[in-house]
């Protein structure tokens, strides 16, 4: 089975780590691809991110994808128009505007941790059943658990029980991810699927939100960078 | 002190092993202590005393590879994803940044070490 980690931050972003030393430990780790989520102000260097993701991909032999973090409203128009230049669309949630704005964006992939400085989920029966006609995905990140404690994690550990019920409610698409801004932060991905077992998914959801809804949104992506692609269900074929 | 009779096979609660190997810092070092204190407080922190009662966590000491960082966890057949899930919990042994890499879960210790080869 290929486990793919969505959301990485790099040394370009709010990274610790360099993109060799990540590709390299997801690799020992077991990921089959990860992707690097950039944010819009390095999209002027975007021909140079993709020259060096290419190198390191080859060298270490693991897929490297590029992404995009949307982290406001203009952010999210300006990447949205420029789709088809990058792998992943990621949109950071926690703002509610924010939030809603990119579950009714068809472009955006992945809407990640929708509670995420809130004291409520970030989600809504609304906002779900939206995410799951566009087909954006709900992401649960780890890093956020590990980095709480006590209360705060607990309550976090509530919100994100609740998205996942949202989400099961309305077949919104649910990914997992590290999060991670260091090599270190990285986790095994049996260990990413034993812990959305523990916060309420079954076995198979779990694996699905590592492997199967990940791998959909990357060649859903692919399909988006082709020459004959117009818009969403739309393709010159001759 | 007189020992217990040992159950009856249909009374005894299923076990699981899990194998797992510690990724660490060059140059840095943690022993077997390191890992069961940091265990026993993520387990603790994460599901409290009566979650952590529920696991039947263990960190198996004789079988603690010090040179390869690899260990063996038992519990019950009920709690594997619980007790994995922690695992991800722990950030630092001692003062030495780590990541953990599931190796194998099996049902006996003879068809565990022959997969880790320990």
């Amino acid at each position: 089975m290929k486990f793919y980690d969505l959301h990485v931050h790099s040394e370009f972003s709010e990274g610790e780590s360099s993109i060799e030393e990540i590709a390299e430990r997801a690799k020992i780790l077991g990921y089959s691809g990860i992707c690097f989520a950039e944010y819009f102000k390095n999209f002027r260097k975007i021909e140079e991110l993709k020259k060096k993701l290419n190198d390191v991909s080859k060298r270490v032999g693991i897929e490297i994808y590029l992404g995009f973090e949307a982290r406001n409203s203009y952010e999210l128009s300006k990447l949205a128009k420029k789709r088809k230049e990058f792998d992943i669309l990621l949109v950071r949630g926690g703002e509610l505007n924010l939030n809603r704005k990119a579950v009714e964006t068809k472009e955006v992939d992945v809407l990640t941790h929708p509670e995420f400085g809130r004291k409520d989920s970030g989600l809504n029966h609304v906002m779900a059943r939206l995410a799951s006609e566009n087909n954006v995905a709900i992401e649960i990140n780890f890093r956020e658990i590990v980095s709480l404690s006590k209360t705060s994690r607990s309550l976090l550990l509530k919100n994100i029980q609740r998205n996942i019920m949202l989400c099961r409610k309305y077949g919104t698409p649910l990914i997992l991810s590290s999060g991670a801004i260091s090599h270190w932060h990285l986790k095994d991905p049996k260990v990413l699927i034993s812990m959305a077992c523990v916060l309420g998914l079954e076995i198979k959801e779990a694996k699905n939100a590592l492997s199967q809804v990940p791998g959909k949104i990357i060649q859903i992506s692919k399909g988006r960078q082709d020459e004959r692609w117009i818009m969403p269900g739309v393709k010159v074929i001759s | 002190m007189k020992r217990l009779k040992i159950l009856i096979p249909s009374l005894r609660e299923r076990k699981r092993y899990i194998a797992f190997q510690v990724i660490h810092e060059k140059g840095e070092d943690f022993s077997y202590s390191d890992m069961e204190s940091a265990l026993w407080d993520a387990m603790l922190d994460f599901y409290g005393e009566l979650g952590v009662s529920q696991t039947s966590v263990w960190l198996m000491k004789d079988l603690w590879n010090e040179k390869r960082k690899i260990g063996i966890l038992r519990c019950n057949h009920k709690s594997v994803q619980k007790v994995i899930a922690s695992l991800g919990l722990i950030e630092r042994l001692g003062d030495t940044r780590v990541t953990f890499k599931i190796l194998k879960v099996s049902g006996t210790i003879k068809s565990i070490k022959e997969k880790v080869r320990l």
